[in-house]
Order: structure tokens, then sequence, then C-alpha cells
């Protein structure tokens, strides 16, 4: 326990020395981790979109105009019952137009002249997950008293489930291979770092310190460097996406604000990834360099 | 204590080998000094003793372990019982005179009980007291110098290495000096000082001369 302080009082010291050396680790590692940040950020929230899009409602039910509210909360009663179905809900013409308004967004202008709601009244229909709608489930809701017309889930839904898994190994390939930057750029980092102080290192071999002595001082230090690095970056990435994050539309009622924003997971994994990083690189880095010297 | 047995170093790239067929014994408890011209390998022999160096053949014998065949992790451990005083001080320089004492017996995983009293004590015994939280770069040769004398000296190893150890004093503090080394031997270290100044050789009576010409080991009586 006394000796890991040790460690620690000893990494803080040597990182006193050399605030240059210090500044040149954190920055480029703040960048380094920015990077990685921004990258989990817009994964984060493409996975949150699309969970979003495919648990949309899988079937609409159009009621008549005649049919009133009360027969569409009777129907949603009953279709709730369904061992198939996991949730309906009931839309009501005004809550149905009042979203419409919002989508349009800017070119709301193009409901001016509207006197009457054209919008039915509606149900949204969340099947139990796995599930699709089928034709024999749609025939079946067409056959009630009151519906005009049922939709069924679009097809590109099912193009996408495909496609998620592809996208899911690939964005670990990136990812990993980013967290392999990190870790090589601490590695060169503390290289530069023990070439920086060979000399107080030459005499710590000299007086009989072990390798460890030496050696753990300098996994410390790259991981505080991290720390303090992963801190930065996530400001930066904040930042950065509150810049970029102008409300603008993008297909499939998605928002820019919602790709962009910073989830409080991402600096939290940052941190972790940083931490990581900081021992491994920590370890490879002082690894060749302090191997014990005995005789040449 | 220390025994050479038919003792070679050669440098790669060097025509001449650094020390060639050297033998010594040096049975613990003795005071030897280890002279010669600059250039004749009384650096060297040094670095053999504290395995800083490896010989190119023969048998190096220090304390009862073959310094040929010990493991790398061994050799912290070695280093631990031999003072070295080097010909270059190396201290670290942005330390304060204090923690470069200190150094030796911290590496060593002694705690701040005994650590504080004996570094103060060895640094009022080289008349450093009132430097200790000065920086080890900011001192005068000489000064610089004590600190490593205090810094080899402060756990009282059995064996002490010194290479001109007085290279940068003056008469009055070199004899100061000596006088720390004699303190040790008569607490019972054994004492090796490479040095060309034949003034120093009269401070030590009884002491052991040998003599060393272009690597080669000649006794003197
Ligand atoms: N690391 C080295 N690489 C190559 N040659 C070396 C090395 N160290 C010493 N030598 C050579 O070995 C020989 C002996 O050197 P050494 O340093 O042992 O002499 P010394 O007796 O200590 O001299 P001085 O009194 O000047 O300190 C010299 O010729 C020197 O050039
Ligand atoms: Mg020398």
């Amino acid at each position: 326990m006394s000796r890991r302080r040790g460690a620690l009082g000893r990494a803080w010291l040597q990182m006193r020395e050399d605030p240059w050396l210090q500044g040149v680790a954190v920055s480029t590692l703040t960048v380094a981790l920015a990077i990685v940040g921004a990258y989990l950020a817009l994964c984060l929230n493409l996975h949150q979109a699309a969970a979003r899009l495919a648990t949309g409602a899988t079937l609409m039910v159009a009621l008549e105009d005649e049919a009133s509210l009360e027969r569409g909360r009777d129907l949603a009663r009953e279709v709730a019952g369904w061992p198939e179905v996991a949730e309906v809900r009931l839309v009501g013409k005004t809550e149905a137009l009042a979203r419409f308004r919002q989508q349009l967004g800017p070119h709301q202008g193009l409901l001016e002249g509207l006197t009457d709601n054209p919008l039915p009244n509606a149900l949204e229909i969340f099947l139990q997950p796995g599930l699709r709608a089928g034709p024999e489930m749609a025939g079946r809701l067409r056959s009630r008293s009151g519906v005009a017309e049922v939709v069924t889930s679009r097809p590109w839904l099912h193009r996408l489930e495909q496609g998620g898994a592809t996208l899911a190994s690939l964005a670990m390939a990136l990812g990993f291979l980013l967290f392999l930057g990190v870790v090589l750029l601490v590695t060169n980092t503390v290289r530069l770092a023990v070439y920086a102080r060979r000399e107080q290192l030459e005499v710590l071999d000299l007086v009989g310190a072990s390798s460890g002595y030496a050696r753990w001082p300098f996994v410390l230090e790259a991981v505080l460097q991290a720390l303090a690095a992963s801190l930065l970056a996530s400001l930066l990435v904040w930042g950065l996406l509150a810049l970029l994050a102008a409300p603008a539309e993008l297909p499939l009622g998605l928002d820019l604000s919602q790709l962009l924003g910073l989830d409080w997971r991402v600096p939290l994994a940052l941190m972790g990834v940083a931490v990581l990083a900081g021992v491994l690189g920590g370890l490879l880095g002082v690894g060749r360099a302090l191997r014990p010297r005995g005789p040449a | 204590m220390v025994l050479l047995t038919r003792v070679s170093k050669r440098y790669s790239g060097r025509p001449h080998p650094a020390l060639e067929d050297v033998s010594l014994h040096v049975p613990p408890g003795q005071f030897v000094y280890l002279t010669g011209p600059s250039g004749a390998g009384k650096t060297t022999l040094l670095r053999l003793l504290f395995a800083a160096e490896a010989p190119s053949s023969g048998l190096v014998r220090v304390g009862g372990a073959d310094l040929g065949r010990i493991s790398s992790r061994q050799v912290p451990l070695l280093r631990r019982k031999v003072g070295v005083i080097f010909q270059d001080f190396k201290l670290m320089p942005l330390r304060s005179v204090f923690e470069n004492v200190a150094l030796a017996l911290h590496v060593a995983g002694r705690g701040p009980n005994g650590l504080n009293g004996r570094v103060s004590e060895m640094l009022a015994q080289v008349g450093l007291a009132d430097k200790a939280q000065v920086r080890a770069g900011e001192l005068s040769g000489g000064e610089q110098q004590r600190v490593a004398v205090a810094r080899a000296l402060v756990g009282r190893p059995p064996l002490l290495l010194a290479d001109e150890p007085t290279g940068n004093l003056d008469p009055g503090t070199a004899t100061e000096v000596m006088r720390l080394l004699l303190q040790a031997h008569a607490q019972g270290s054994t004492i090796l000082v490479a040095t060309h100044d034949p003034k120093l050789l009269d401070l030590v009576e009884g002491a052991r001369v040998v003599h060393l010409q272009a690597g080669r080991l000649l006794e003197h009586p």
C-alpha cells in the first residue's frame, strides 16, 4: 500500500519536473481521444436513431371519417389483447395534425389555408419484438368495422435490420483500430518520457532501484495524462457537436441535433478507454526501455 | 569480499583491452588504493564490481556472488550493498540534496522513519546540512562530490567503491572526505579508492596500493 503511494508520489514529482512533456502528451492524447469520442457519440446516436425507427409503429390503421374516437378506443382495446401485439396507441386527428405540423417544420405554411383537419383518427400498433405484420393480420384488421385502411411496416426497415449486423461489426473493427491508435500514441509518449529522463533512470539503475521502482511512475504518469486528456477531449467533442448541431432536418423524421448530441455515457466511456490505453500503452512503452540493465 | 581471477575486458572497436589478465583478491575490511594514469582502466575495474560491465573473460566475485552469472533481477540487490562514488557523481540535478541522498535508502524500501534521521546525519557529516533543500544541480562541483559521497555512505554498504572521490575538492575538503571513508572503513566496510593523486596515498596509513598500467595490474609493497 505504501509502496503504491510511493509510486504515485514519484509519478507526480516527475510530472511536475517536465511541464513541457506533460503539455505534449496531454494535447496529442486529447486530439486522439476527441476523435474516439466523436466516433463513439456518432455510433451511439446512430444506434439510438435506428432503435427509434425500428420500434416505430409497424402497423398503422386509419379509421373511417365517420368512425368516432369511441370506436377507435374500443378497437384499440380489442387489438391490444392479441398475443402478437405489444402496444396500441390511439392517435386522434388533432394530435396527428399537430405532429404533421411539427414534421413540416419550416414548411408549416403549407397548412395555412386549411379550414378543417383532413387527417383521420388512427391506431398505431407496435408488435412484440421479432414479429412482423403479415397479410393475415392486416386482413383481420381490415375486416373490423370503421377501419378505412391498414398500412403495414415499411420494407426498408427490414433491410435496415439486416444491414445492422454488418454495420455493427464494421463499427467495432473501426473502434478497435482507433483504440489501438490511442494505445500506440501512449506507448510512444512514454518512450519519449523515458528518453527525456534517461539520465535520472541511469541514476536509479546505478543506486539499485528495482525495475518496478522506475517503471510504475511512468505507467501512472501515462494513466494520469490519459485521464486529463479524456476530460479535455469530452469538452472538445461536446463543444464541437454543439457548434455543428444547427437545427436542420434529415429524412425519416430524424433531426441533426439528435445525431450530434453528446450522451453522458460518452465521457464515461472515453475515461474508460483512456485508463485502459494508459495502462496498456504505459506498460508497452516502459517495457522495452526499462528492462533491468545488467552487464552488457 | 572481492575476487578477480584472470579478468580481461575488451570494448568492441578498441584495439587494446581496457583490462588484461587482472587477478586481485580483496579480503573483507581492507582499504585499497587503485592507482594509475588516466586511461589505465581504473573506472573499468570498478564498473565490473557493481555489474555495470561484464568481463570479456575471467571471473568476478563480489560478496560471494559470481557477477558473470547473476540474473538481472539480482543486480539491484547487489547494488544496494555496494556504495559507489562516481567520477561524474551521477546525481539528479533537479532533485534536492536531501532527495539525492535519500534515494539510496528509498530504492531499498526504507520507510520515512529511519530514513530522515539517517539522511540528515549523513548530510551533517559531509557539511551540507544547510543545503539539504537546494537542488543538486545548483551546487558547486565540490559540493556535488560531497553529495555523491553522502549517497554512497548513507546505506552503510559493506563494500564502498570510490572513483576519484577527491577530484574536485580543495585539500582541506579532500582530507575531510578521506576522513569519512576512513570512518566507514573503521565501521567495517571494505573500501576501494581509484585515484591518480599520489598525495591521497599518504592520508591513509597502512592502506594497500595496487597500480594499473595500460590494463595490467601491479602490486606495490
Ligand atoms: N564504454 C567504453 N567504450 C569503449 N571504450 C571504453 C569505454 N570505457 C572506457 N573505455 C576505454 O577503456 C580504457 C580504460 O578506461 P577507464 O575509464 O577505465 O580509465 P581510467 O583509469 O578510469 O581513466 P581516468 O583516470 O581518466 O578516469 C580507456 O582506453 C578508455 O578509452
Ligand atoms: Mg576513471
